[in-house]
């Protein structure tokens, strides 16, 4: 199952302004090759192309939402496995159980802290690799 | 006499509800009885009818059906006819009787047009305090979820700035910075506090209670809370707890409580002092306490305490930073797990919090702290 560390990730969000933070946060804080996409759609044009090892996905989208795309990102070959981590201002106990059903690995809730936001994807990527 | 009347009353309803419900004979003959019970008695018609008028009304209340309402009637005036019988054969207030029948429905229908509409009228206040909190509900978490995403770019702009991605920023400029990203964080709190207590009040605060071990949920609390209390210099140590004892509760839910509990501690205890977190079990519930050697709880402050946005000193929330919620939420949080809170606090010396909460019968082997 080791994958080696974590690198690539495909972040998938609607609201330009989070885009911005996001990436900002988990480039230049976390160090991470990051692209970005607008929406489930994007992601999914794009997702096969940019190997990515992790996808942060926001859950309410436009168009395509979080579990909509996560499940249309488990039928493209390239990203079956891919693991997904779901990004919620809608984070309640029952939400989170909700998502991890729908096969996400975890869930950040927003507002994030930026500082943290890359060590936290670690922190779930390391015990995804255990 | 008064005793009389009561008791042909009581007689009366029972068997005018048992004719209204199932008709037959036996009702009728013990309207036919409380008639001539109320002749011997030397009561007048008058006294009877009032009788019967009480019971009808009580009746259809009790009934609660006001669409039927005319057809019981109808039904109650066979049966009061029955009630008059003794007093028709005497020829006693024959006439009388029939004259005050008539009276009679007219102020029924009135009486009963009157409830009727005061029960319309409560119906509509209840079911317009329903919509509007329904409305007020719908409201609060529409705009906190709605404030939450523009506050998530300010936030974390704030917070990568402050992070020291930009360099050579001129001091006075990270000073405002820190300022803005503080107060962000406050904002960030109250839209959670303020969301979560629209879920408890309306009820959509889901709770999952399950055995939770009280020793390693605590260590687990402290070990969340550790970087919080360094902040203001204060460590918690978990002073004491019998070992394998479960309780009651929502581990999530109850987290948040003792994650509130132990942060006010942080908040108002002297700089490098520790708090102390023990458990002790005591007839048929546990008791969690944290307890810091603050500054004590003012006396005049104490039975506003678990009120929202209840601070001793207004100053406390802008140099704190809560939210004025957290202790609310925690008291609604602990009563829906079944569960008390409440402090015991001492000016100058310092004050513990405690939260009881059902033990559980056997220990949680296994469970999830």
């Amino acid at each position: 199952m080791a994958r080696g560390a974590l690198k690539r990730i495909l972040l998938v969000e609607d609201d330009p302004d989070i885009q911005t933070v996001a990436e900002l946060a988990l480039s230049a804080i976390g160090g991470f090759t990051v692209e970005v996409c607008g929406s489930g759609r994007d992601a999914l044009d794009r997702a096969p192309g940019f190997h990515p090892d992790l996808v942060l996905l926001d859950v309410m989208m436009p168009g395509m939402d979080g579990p909509t795309a996560l499940k249309a990102l488990r039928q493209l070959p390239e990203t079956s496995k891919t693991p997904v981590v779901f990004m919620t201002a809608r984070a309640q106990p029952h939400e989170v159980a909700q998502y991890k059903q729908l096969g996400s690995l975890d869930v950040i809730t927003k507002p994030f802290e930026p500082a943290e936001l890359a060590a936290t994807l670690r922190r779930i990527w390391d015990r995804y690799e255990e | 006499m008064k005793t009389t009347l009561e008791e042909l009353t009581a007689r009366y309803s029972r068997a005018l509800q048992s004719y209204l419900e199932m008709g037959g004979e036996d009702a009728l003959h013990q309207a036919y009885q409380v008639g001539r019970d109320a002749l011997a008695r030397d009561l007048g018609v008058l006294e009877v009818a009032a009788l019967h008028q009480e019971a009808l009304v009580s009746t259809l209340l009790q009934m609660l059906a006001p669409t039927e309402s005319s057809r019981i009637a109808k039904k109650a005036s066979e049966f009061f006819a029955e009630t008059l019988a003794p007093f028709e054969m005497t020829h006693r207030g024959f006439q009388e009787a029939n004259a005050i029948l008539s009276d009679l429905n007219d102020e029924l229908r009135r009486r009963v047009e009157v409830i009727l509409r005061d029960y319309k009228v409560a119906q509509d206040q209840i079911d317009q305090h329903k919509k509007m909190e329904r409305m007020k509900d719908e409201f609060i978490s529409l705009v906190s979820h709605e404030l939450r995403t523009p506050l998530t770019s300010i936030h974390a702009s704030l917070g990568l700035l402050s992070s020291g991605l930009t360099t050579g920023l001129p001091e006075k400029a990270r000073q405002l910075l820190e300022v803005a990203h503080r107060n962000s964080q406050r904002l960030v709190r109250l839209i959670g506090d303020v969301l979560d207590l629209q879920k408890i009040e309306s009820g959509t605060m889901p709770f999952e209670l399950r055995p939770v071990e009280i020793g390693p949920f605590l260590e687990q609390a402290i070990e969340a809370n550790e970087a919080y209390g360094a902040q203001f210099g204060v460590s918690f140590v978990l002073n004491g707890v019998p070992p394998r004892i479960g309780i009651k509760a929502d581990p999530d839910r109850l987290m948040q409580v003792i994650t509130n509990l132990l942060s006010n501690a942080a908040k108002f205890s002297p700089s490098y002092r520790t708090v102390l977190v023990a458990a002790q079990r005591n007839a048929g519930v546990v008791r969690v306490t944290v307890t810091d050697r603050g500054p004590g709880i003012p006396e005049e402050f104490r039975a506003r305490i678990f009120q929202r946005f209840a601070q001793a000193d207004s100053s406390t929330t802008r140099e704190k930073g809560g939210t004025g919620l957290g202790l609310n939420i925690s008291k609604a949080i602990v009563e829906r797990m079944g569960g008390h809170i409440g402090f015991e606090t001492e000016v100058g010396v310092g004050t513990t919090f405690y939260v009881e909460l059902p033990l559980t019968e056997q220990s949680p082997n296994g469970a999830r702290a």
